[in-house]
């Protein structure tokens, strides 16, 4: 491992590998993406199959991985800049499709392997370390546009709290649907300003709120509604207090995996790597007679004279 | 009788063109006879000027257009005004006499370029503007034949006979233009019998109608005019043609090659492509799937190819199709999948360009871009297709290609081969195999990237391998490697399969010469230049003039030594590159890899194809000295 000492992303190694050996997650059947930045990196350090991907696009594979054998459990790792900058139109697609691929995302508000350039969730007129000036942008609400673009499980964890951040990167991986995972992380070289006194200080457990119920237990408008808002409303926190834990949890609602099965016929038993696509001498499964009745509707019969 | 025969339908896009198009060439290939037509249109859904130009053969299947035509159909004033120069003396203008006091300059749809050159032609030819004034114009100095029928009494006879509402009915402008063309080449009420029944027969009351309006017009022209143009019997020998776009046949292709995971950003001209798959993603025979194909829409070109990539490093076969600004999307992802040695295809449909360009329109612009897109070295393969048939196999064999050597490959076509409709025979697919190149045996201890050999042995993602990969210089294992030894090592070999694929691949089959080597002249092209160049060289034999046509079809990795050998052989100024660009692209290829410098170019940019009649006479000024010729036919 090739991180700064004391990086968030050690305490966020060794809650997915605590996380991945729980769930005695084989090895074979799972492919961790990443993007380019620090977390980038996070691939070469698990002995799970591993695919770095370009910077933005950790997505955009994870789902053609993802559609292509949906068998895999596929899981994301990617930095602020790299999912909500450069790759947010994939972060929105994921949502919109709700297909199983776990997003982790190493929240640390800066992008670090650049020295230190303001990312997309460091707020406006903050100044961290190596800015020239302070940051001229609005911050972009990563739970908020999660839950705006479809996201079926919305939880937000820290790097230091390291078993609590277990126990969520157990419940994204295991959900069915888009899973996305909001984990702060210090950038100790970078971000004088998000420490880990600075978050030792604010973040508090949802779970530890009396009533907070996360789960939409049946996949009904109402209930999805009521779930979507109050996870909203918790979203706004940020100053005093920094809510973490599971905002919003909807296990009920149809995946794309479940859209295609309905369209495609053995499509989750029978994932498209399987299916042949020739016999044993190389011959194409749509021979010369399943060609013209496949596609009887481009030919055209000659008249016999 | 003729042998032969050239039409241009016109009308507005959206008012039932294409339904014209595809009845007539159904009943064409009914009777036995070849067509090929070229769809032209603005981008836009309805209301702008479209028009599809057939050629129909009773020799050939054809496979390139020509003017003058035989046959011009009107569907409105804008046709008229638009084409009026493009049918021959002795030919067919049919129009609707509703519209002959329609003023050229009253018609808001035709671009302003246009009406300047029409107001000048007027002038010279000392016309007032309307409909009416050109027409016996043509009619008197050309030798035109005007059929002028009258639209709107057609389509209020077919209303009264189906108690139809009049717009119900005015969606049968397009059994006019069918029932003119059936009158005039007394097409057997059969044939388009058939063809309406198979467009549709789902819907029996549709049928009926178009049935009864093609009928009635037919009859009134043949009756009222009484003339004909009647295309001899035809001498192919086929009992059935395969009749489709581009778009449709690459489609088709593709998933009789495999494809399971296609991907694609809407653009024109490449959209259909994955439309048509999705279409058939089940693959039903005989009621049963016999396997599947998942299309998805991305958000952006990007996702298109890094979700291809993905899903190719299953194990799947994986493609992508796009047009050009969806490929200057996809560049970084390209140079990725030649970092990590991932076989995916990238089925690239030129259009008019740069940026927007002409959405809508043909070009070959992007040969260069293709070659040389991404940042750094690495091997891929850029295939060509120069007609439909052509595109079939190669749409498969880019699969064989990118799995065989673990490449991107780039399949190369155009906008004028996506929208064209082709006759052509069924495919053989006797022939064809699907090779899945070097599969790993042995997985324990896998390495993705193994130094053993130039392909390494190839694992799945999902297999009993566990594997990584990284845009980064990696190691054998797939792990982020900066070391300057290994550096070398992973770059000679990822470069080394240029040298495999160029000696394994047959020279003969990246590049292929039609004609005799001794020839006088040589046309060298790629891509949609077949058809309009073996065509011209045809022309030009019956004249006496031998020529040859070398029809480039693989540019990366490029048949050098073949190419070289080949032009060798043409003495200087007898080599003549042929091409939709302006620079030359593929002459500039060629001398970029043979060293050989062509001198002479004929080049079309206009974004419509070349056709046959403008290719005649550059060639002919070609080989009496001209350097460069630059054709424009389609004003």
């Amino acid at each position: 491992m090739d991180w700064c000492p004391a990086c968030g992303n050690f305490g966020i190694s060794a809650a997915i590998y605590k996380a991945y050996a729980e769930l005695n997650l084989n090895p074979n059947k799972t492919v961790i993406v990443s993007g380019i930045g620090c977390s980038g990196k996070t691939p070469h350090f698990v002995k799970i199959n591993g695919v770095h991907t370009l910077h933005g696009r950790s997505i955009a594979f994870a789902t053609g991985i993802k559609v292509a054998n949906p068998q895999l459990k596929v899981i994301v790792h990617g930095g602020d800049g790299d999912l909500l900058g450069i790759g947010a139109g994939h972060f929105v697609a994921l949502g919109r499709r709700n297909l199983g691929v776990t997003v982790i995302m190493h929240d640390n508000g800066v992008y670090g392997l650049t020295k230190g350039q303001a990312s997309p969730t460091l707020k406006k007129g903050l100044k961290t370390k190596s800015l020239a000036e302070p940051n001229m942008f609005n911050a972009v609400n990563p739970i908020a546009l999660a839950l705006a673009a479809g996201y079926t499980f919305v939880a937000r964890g820290y790097s230091m709290l390291s078993e609590h951040l277990k126990d969520l990167i157990k419940a994204a991986i295991t959900h069915r649907g888009s899973a996305f995972l909001d984990v702060l992380q210090p950038c100790v070289t970078y971000n004088d300003i998000h420490t880990a006194e600075y978050y030792r200080k604010r973040v508090y457990n949802l779970s530890s709120q009396p009533g907070w119920d996360p789960v939409v237990r049946e996949q009904k408008e109402e209930e999805v509604e009521k779930k979507a808002l109050q996870a909203w409303q918790r979203s706004l926190e940020w100053g005093d207090k920094i809510p973490i834990g599971i905002f919003y949890h909807n296990p009920n609602a149809p995946t794309l995996e479940d859209t295609l099965n309905e369209r495609l016929p053995s499509y989750k038993e029978k994932p498209l790597p399987q299916q042949a696509i020739s016999g044993e001498d190389g011959a194409p499964i749509v021979d010369q007679t399943a060609f013209k009745k496949l596609f009887g509707d481009f030919i055209v019969r000659v008249k016999r004279v | 009788m003729v042998e032969e025969l050239s039409l241009l339908l016109g009308g507005a896009q959206g008012a039932g063109l294409e339904s014209s198009a595809n009845i007539l060439t159904k009943a064409f290939g009914y009777l036995g006879y070849g067509t090929f037509s070229d769809r032209e249109y603005f981008s836009n859904i309805k209301g702008r000027h479209s028009y599809i130009h057939t050629r129909v053969s009773s020799t050939t299947l054809p496979s390139s257009l020509t003017y003058p035509v035989q046959i011009l159909c009107a569907m409105d004033a804008e046709t008229v005004f638009t084409h009026f120069w493009d049918v021959g003396e002795g030919g067919f203008l049919v129009h609707d006499a509703s519209l002959s006091n329609v003023k050229g300059e009253s018609i808001p749809s035709i671009e302003p370029r246009l009406k300047e050159r029409l107001k000048q032609t007027f002038k010279t030819l000392g016309i007032d503007s309307t409909i009416g004034s050109l027409t016996r114009y043509l009619s008197e100095s050309k030798k035109v034949n005007v059929i002028d029928l009258n639209y709107p009494e057609i389509l209020s006879e077919l209303a009264k006979r189906f108690k139809l509402l009049p717009q119900q009915a005015s969606r049968y402008l397009s059994s006019i233009i069918v029932g003119a063309v059936a009158g005039l080449v007394q097409l057997e009420s059969e044939a388009v019998d058939y063809s309406i029944q198979s467009r549709f027969g789902a819907k029996p009351e549709l049928v009926e109608h178009n049935k009864f309006a093609v009928g009635l017009v037919a009859e009134l022209v043949k009756e009222r005019y009484g003339l004909t143009y009647k295309l001899d019997p035809s001498k192919l020998k086929h009992d059935e043609f395969l009749v489709a776009s581009g778009n449709d046949v690459v489609a088709m292709a593709k998933l009789v090659g495999g494809l399971r995971y296609q991907s694609y950003y809407p653009i024109t001209p490449a959209a259909d492509e994955s439309f048509t798959i999705e279409s058939y993603q089940k693959l039903t025979v005989d009621q049963k799937s016999i396997g599947s194909t998942v299309v998805i829409q991305t958000e952006d070109e990007i996702a298109a190819i890094t979700s291809a990539i993905g899903a190719a490093m299953c194990g799947v076969r994986s493609a992508t199709a796009t047009s050009g600004p969806g490929f200057s999307l996809m560049v970084e992802g390209l140079g990725y999948a030649g970092q990590n040695e991932v076989p995916v295809v990238i089925t690239y449909y030129q259009r008019g360009a740069p940026s927007t360009g002409q959405p809508t329109r043909g070009g070959q612009q992007d040969l260069l871009f293709s070659l040389f897109a991404s940042h750094g070295e690495f091997p891929r393969i850029v295939l060509s297709s120069g007609d439909h048939q052509e595109a079939f196999y190669d749409a498969i064999e880019a699969f064989n290609l990118a799995e065989r050597y673990q490449v991107p490959v780039i399949h190369l076509l155009d906008k004028f081969l996506a929208n064209c409709i082709s006759t052509m025979a069924i495919p053989d697919l006797s022939k064809v195999k699907l090779d899945r190149g070097k599969v790993a045996a042995e997985l324990r201890g896998y390495k993705r990237f193994s130094l053993s050999e130039a392909i390494s042995p190839w694992a799945y993602l999902g297999s009993d391998a566990v594997q990584w990969y990284a845009g980064d210089e990696h190691s054998e294992e797939g792990h982020i490697d900066e070391d300057p030894v290994n550096r070398v090592e992973m770059y000679d070999k990822r470069m080394k399969k240029l040298e495999i694929m160029d000696e394994e691949i047959p020279p003969q089959s990246r590049a292929i010469l039609q004609g005799p080597d001794d020839a006088e002249y040589l046309l060298v092209g790629w891509g949609f230049v077949k058809g309009v160049a073996l065509d011209a060289i045809e022309e030009l034999g019956r004249k006496g003039l031998r020529g040859a046509y070398l029809n480039i079809k693989m540019f990366s990795p490029f048949p050098s030594n073949y190419v070289k050998s080949i032009i060798s052989k043409f003495g200087e100024g007898k080599v003549i590159a042929v091409e939709h660009n302006y620079l030359a692209q593929a002459s500039m290829a060629i001398t970029m890899n043979t060293g050989i410098q062509l001198e002479k170019s004929i080049v079309k940019y206009t974004g419509r194809p070349i056709y046959k009649h403008e290719l005649v006479k550059a060639i002919e000024r070609a080989l009496e000295g001209s350097k460069r010729e630059v054709l424009t036919y389609g004003q």
